[in-house]
């Protein structure tokens, strides 16, 4: 009986330790999957960037939180800084928002401001919610096994006070951390800005 | 872009805007009013003439447009709370800003947010330090008004908040005032009645609330995911109006409250999240909430803040420590706790009121003689001690349920429990002394003493040692409570079966005669044992001194002193039939009249953790100074 007991304890371990991580967007997570098509009418699929390090970020150009980064060049400097990087845009804004822009207006302002990199349409809002996505911006950091490294705010200066040097930046930081094979430190931050138009 | 669309421009706006454009200081309580299509926002103080020492009482005040709002602390899942810097720095040093209970707007997704609609003022406190210097950096000299002749104090503030409905939109604003400070203060007619009605509103702590009491544990072992249980105790909750806001951690997200009702209170249950799944939970975390449209005993509706080191229970039902969370109940671990329980129990043998109950019960067994008897009375006692422990888990078991702080040493936070338990200690007492004749350990000589006086005598040692908060079966007990009814069950019995251990030893050894002349001795020993529960009966009344107002505490010793004084003369004088009923009846009033005192004269005890700041009424009222 007591060796049954044991057994069984001992089979819960092993399975427990053997077991893969489930998806979710808790930091060491597995980052759950998507595809999606880019406003360009590209398909981005999760799976297959494995092996890279990926960046998230969700963003809606009528956030104006959102866009004062735009306009400073937060994203735009720190996707070519690291440009290793997938760097990935995300919009989750509901059609029916007041914030939607159809994707081909989407990209031309996005051309105009200078963001070059890819921005995803998630119009019906479940990668957004497969992410816990809660605020544009929003910034999640996949590592190269397809975990969840980084979950939360861009930088430590929501209202944008700082001299933008003066800002830590947690994306930078935790991409740095991924090179050095560390873990990001903070893993993870109370992201901030408008909420995300679902 | 959603960027403020230009107003319609109504005379209003325009003179705001033009107001805006060109900024001048306001002289006195308020600066101009800062607006923009979404809010309106203004710098006051309390003060015409500030105090040039001491607290300085400013306020951000806001009007919003309809459906707008500005956040509290902790924004929820969007948004950000304002931020606000004041010059000149060297003479208000680092205001503090101070939150008022916020409210709860849902958003689509089901995202929410916490904060204000219509209007708010966030009170400011600032100390103004008494380094003459100090003052005079930051202010000009000038003749002022007539009236107040004196220095001007320029205050600025710089604003960055976001105001938001579904979309929002930020705002930076440089708020200017000229306040006149002297010696000799005085506080401002329209502005310091604003500011002071909004700190009567803000959160006040348990210690400001009499009878209020809060608990909060963090179950992280639960297959649905973490739940935190905040409960509060000692006030009404309505239906509807009460709400939990929880302020940010670092460790877990929460989710949205569930809020149950009790009859002595209100329980939250929060489901939480950790984020970051890789890494091993706290053992503890701190936990800050406000409960906002709680009513008081005495009516008085109110906003409650507490903040508390939150124990994180893992699913081996322990704090979760640094240690990896382990599987459910190991074997060894289970065996430890166990073990620990019987150890536990046995300790509590130690405690005065329990040894003298047990050194007069072993005397007595001893006395029965023949080896039977001996076991049988030892069989009885255990029988009635693990009956009593059951009895006690079923009622642990019940308190947790009603989400009455529940485990060993919550007994004695609880005014009325712990009056029972001084009632208890004192009747053994006299007991003892030979004044009561409960038949817990009849005196020697009373012939053999039966088995139902054995087992009556177990049943009295439970809750005689309840009084004692023996470390050692903390952790099983909160273990059992955190499992459910079986497992409670089986570690009250093994408490029980280890506050019996010296009843089941002496059944194990040989008898061996009381020595000398027991007749002479053995009745000194047990008036003398009286003394030792009499301890006991002091030690709950200490541990009661935290619970009750000290007049509620003298009353309870009043009680206890005419309950001995009923006693004895019941015991003296006692002939008539009619007059030992009526002393009978005495006791046991007296007895209900320390229970009753306790209940009302109770206390809220203290803040586990260090409070937060709060805010005196009344502080603005006054002028002059």
């Amino acid at each position: 009986m007591r060796k049954t007991f044991l057994t069984l304890a001992l089979l819960g371990l092993v399975t427990l330790s053997t077991a893969p991580a489930k998806a979710g967007s808790a930091v060491g997570d597995t980052a759950p999957h998507f595809k999606l098509t880019a406003l360009d009418g590209k398909t981005y699929d999760l799976a297959d960037l494995k092996g890279k390090t990926v960046v998230l970020e969700w963003a809606n150009p009528n956030c104006p939180v959102s866009s004062r980064h735009t306009r400073e060049k937060t994203m735009i400097e720190l996707s070519k800084q690291y440009g290793e990087v997938v760097w990935l845009g995300v919009n989750s804004t509901n059609p029916q928002s007041g914030d939607y822009m159809k994707p081909a207006d989407e990209l031309a302002w996005n051309q105009k401001n200078g963001i070059n990199y890819a921005v995803l349409a998630d119009p019906t809002g479940a990668t957004g919610h497969a992410y816990d996505a809660k605020t544009t911006p929003h910034m999640f950091i996949i590592d190269k096994n397809g975990k969840i490294a980084y979950n939360g705010a861009i930088d430590d200066d929501p209202p944008g006070r700082k001299a933008k040097a003066q800002r830590v930046n947690f994306v930078g930081k935790g991409i740095d951390a991924e090179k050095a094979g560390k873990s990001p430190d903070p893993a993870s931050t109370r992201p901030y800005g408008c909420s995300v138009k679902y | 872009m959603t960027l403020p669309k230009t107003a319609p421009f109504s005379a209003a706006v325009a003179v705001a805007l033009l107001a805006l454009l060109t900024p001048r200081p306001a002289l006195g309580a308020a600066s101009e009013w800062s607006v923009n299509k979404q809010s309106q926002v203004r710098l006051i103080t309390a003060w015409k003439v500030a105090p040039k020492n001491g607290e300085l009482w400013m306020g951000l005040q806001f009007r919003l447009s309809p459906g707008w709002h500005v956040y509290w602390k902790n924004s929820g899942d969007a948004g950000f709370p304002p931020a606000v810097t004041f010059q000149p720095a060297d003479v208000l040093g680092k205001p503090e800003l101070l939150w008022p209970t916020p409210h709860r707007f849902d958003l689509p997704g089901g995202l929410v947010a916490f904060g204000y609609a219509d209007g708010v003022i966030y009170p400011v406190r600032a100390q103004i330090g008494p380094a003459e210097e100090k003052q005079q950096k930051g202010t000009e000299g000038t003749a002022g008004t007539g009236e107040t002749p004196g220095e001007i104090l320029k205050i600025t503030a710089d604003l960055d908040y976001l105001v938001c409905q579904v979309d929002c939109v930020p705002f930076r604003y440089t708020l200017t005032l000229d306040q006149p400070w002297s010696d000799a203060p005085e506080s401002d007619p329209e502005t310091a009645p604003l500011l002071q009605a909004e700190l009567d509103r803000l959160p006040r702590t348990t210690a400001e609330v009499a009878g209020v009491t809060t608990g909060a544990v963090l179950d992280a072992g639960r297959a649905e995911g973490p739940d935190l249980e905040i409960r509060v105790l000692g006030v009404h909750a309505e239906a509807g109006k009460t709400d939990l806001f929880l302020e940010t951690n670092n460790a877990f997200d929460a989710g949205r409250p569930r809020m149950k009702i009790a009859a002595n209170g209100v329980v939250f249950h929060v489901p939480m999240k950790a984020r970051e799944a890789n890494k091993p939970l706290p053992g503890r975390t701190p936990i800050a909430w406000t409960v906002s449209n709680l009513v008081a005993k005495d009516g008085r509706s109110f906003n409650l803040e507490s903040q508390r080191d939150v124990e994180v229970w893992t699913k081996n039902g322990g704090p979760a420590g640094g240690a990896k969370p382990q599987p459910a109940a190991t074997p060894g671990r289970l065996a430890r706790l166990l073990l620990s329980a019987l150890l536990g129990g046995a300790l509590l043998n130690l405690t005065p009121p329990v040894l003298a109950l047990l050194v007069a019960e072993l005397f007595v067994l001893r006395g029965a003689g023949e080896r039977g008897r001996v076991r049988e009375g030892a069989a009885a006692a255990t029988t009635g001690i693990v009956g009593s422990a059951w009895i006690v888990a079923g009622l642990a078991l019940a308190a947790h349920r009603m989400g009455l702080p529940a485990g060993w040493g919550a007994q004695l936070q609880e005014p009325v429990v712990a009056a029972l338990l001084a009632v208890a200690a004192a009747v053994l007492a006299l007991n003892l002394w030979g004044v009561v004749e409960v038949p817990l350990a009849p005196v020697q000589g009373e012939g053999a003493a039966s088995t139902s006086r054995h087992l009556l005598a177990g049943l009295f040692a439970t809750p005689l040692a309840l009084a004692w908060p023996v470390p050692l079966l903390q952790e099983p007990v909160g273990y059992a409570l955190s499992r459910g009814p079986a497992t409670v069950a089986a570690v009250f019995a093994v408490v029980g079966f280890g506050l019996a251990l010296p009843y089941l030893l002496l059944a194990a050894v040989p008898v061996v005669p009381v020595p000398g002349s027991a007749e002479r001795w053995v009745p000194r020993l047990r008036e003398g044992l009286g003394f030792l529960a009499g301890a006991g009966a002091f030690w709950v009344l200490y541990a009661l001194s935290h619970q009750v107002s000290a007049e509620g505490l003298a009353g309870i010793e009043l009680t206890l002193l005419a309950m001995a004084l009923l006693a004895w003369l019941r015991h003296r004088e006692g002939s008539g039939r009619a007059f030992r009923a009526a002393l009978a009846v005495g006791l046991l009033a007296s007895a209900a009249g320390a229970l009753w005192l306790a209940d009302r004269n109770r206390l809220a005890p203290r803040p586990a953790v260090s409070a937060p700041t709060t805010v005196p009424r009344g502080t603005l009222s006054t002028s002059g100074g």
